[in-house]
């Protein structure tokens, strides 16, 4: 055999070989039992919104640093909850697109309701786990909860913002976290446990750990069912909207359907299903009113 | 001395001893803001500066302390407070953006002793949208 056959075998055998690598330490990540957070432990909301866990030192295995971009979702649990989201954020990782719509997801505890006193109206988000700015991930169930806007907002982005800019100013990758903590069987997470260390520099340029709040100021809300009613002492000074209810777009046909509509149930499991939060923010898209 | 800070949308300056963001073009802005004086800034800063090989910078702990009236000092991880007296002028570069923080610029630009000269915005390398201010000390 010459040596030219000889070295390609080699070649052959080590792409084999560190091809089977990488499986088993993908694997590896997304059984990694992650260390679940006691809620007990937790201090009762106090007006800021996120508390700081382990005095800020994120627990990030050290076989887990690498300078390779890689995203890791649990699977949906039983009552279809989320799970850790783990990424290993890189430029490659990133968004090149505008963010598409997310509005078909229904996360656990999700309902579409609006308060006047808060930021936008509606009380909760489809809050992504790995924020779109780091991992350009639309619509994916694993990696969408049901959150306030003060906790997507005010609580969650704020950090976001710090990993995106860091990985693209540097190029570098930062290792990024984020677990839903549920009690119980609740559907809607008490809030989010947030982790990030930069990788080639060790922590050097993004370094934290934290729990966020899924929290609303002046919203009392019931964890188990994601309900949610105005804080008794702010009942006098704001009113509850209603709740509201989805207008069903087609996105093919470019027209809309309102409860009690014809064809709106059928639209709901539809792949171009768009979802409005009123028939005017549906015209102004461009869309019209189903005629039955 | 004129300072030169970068804040977020609430004053933030740093978080877990960490800064909150940074930007290539804003560096490059800053290096062009300082062309008549000295730049003086600390070592944790000057680590981000390696890309400006022409820029004189000079890069010591205790830089508050070394600059005159005229000299530029980059402040992102240390106390300012006791140097008020010393500052004539600001150079507030704004993020435009919401960063976590636990470290804040304490100067209130507007307490009726600074005065606006100037404001411009301009695009970063990874951000949308910086804005420029430049304050004089009036009182």
């Amino acid at each position: 055999m010459s040596d030219k056959k000889i070295k390609f075998l080699v070649l052959i055998v080590c792409c084999m070989f560190l091809t089977g690598c990488t499986d088993f330490v993908s694997k590896e990540k997304t059984q990694k039992e992650q260390e679940l957070i006691n809620l007990e432990d937790i201090p009762d909301y106090m007006g800021e919104p996120y508390v700081e866990l382990n005095g800020n030192k994120p627990e990030f295995s050290e076989s887990d640093f690498t300078e390779e971009s890689f995203e890791i979702y649990s699977d949906l649990d039983q009552l279809d909850r989320c799970g850790t989201a783990y990424a290993n954020v890189g430029t490659d990782l990133m968004p090149v697109e505008e963010r598409g719509s997310i509005g078909k997801i229904k996360p656990s505890g999700w309902h579409t309701v609006k308060y006047d006193n808060v930021d936008g109206k509606y009380l909760y988000n489809r809050c992504h786990l790995i924020g779109y700015q780091l991992s350009g991930e639309n619509a994916n169930e694993k990696n969408l909860i049901t959150g306030t806007r003060y906790m997507n907002v005010d609580g969650m982005l704020p950090f976001e913002n710090m990993v995106a800019d860091y990985v693209k100013e540097t190029g570098n990758h930062v290792l990024y976290r984020v677990t839903p903590v549920f009690e119980g069987d609740d559907l809607l997470a008490k809030g989010v446990q947030m982790e990030a260390m930069s990788v080639e520099d060790k922590g050097q340029g993004v370094f934290f750990h934290v729990f966020i709040y899924n929290v609303q100021p002046g919203i009392s809300i019931d964890y188990a069912t994601g309900e949610s009613s105005l804080d008794k002492q702010d009942f006098n000074k704001s009113s509850l909207a209603d709740e509201q209810v989805e207008i069903r777009g087609n996105s093919r046909s470019k027209i809309y359907h309102c409860p009690g509509q014809a064809a709106y149930e059928e639209m709901e499991d539809s792949k171009y299903l768009v979802i409005f939060s009123s028939e005017q923010e549906a015209e102004n898209a461009g869309y019209r009113k189903a005629k039955r | 001395m004129i300072l030169i800070v970068c804040i977020d949308d609430r004053k933030g300056m740093m978080f877990n001893q960490r800064r909150q963001s940074q930007d290539k073009i804003l560096r490059e802005d800053m290096i062009n803001q300082c062309r008549n004086g000295k730049l003086y800034m600390n070592e944790y800063s000057f680590s981000m500066f390696g890309e400006c090989t022409d820029a004189v910078i000079i890069a010591a702990e205790d830089f508050l302390n070394q600059a005159g009236e005229n000299d530029y000092c980059f402040v992102e991880n240390q106390e300012i407070s006791g140097y008020l007296v010393d500052i004539n002028k600001i150079i507030l570069y704004h993020w435009n953006r919401r960063y976590p923080a636990d470290t804040y610029f304490n100067i209130d630009v507007t307490d009726g002793n600074w005065k606006r000269e100037t404001s411009e915005i301009f695009t970063g390398s990874s951000h949308d949208k910086i804005t420029r201010e430049v304050y004089k000390k009036i009182k």
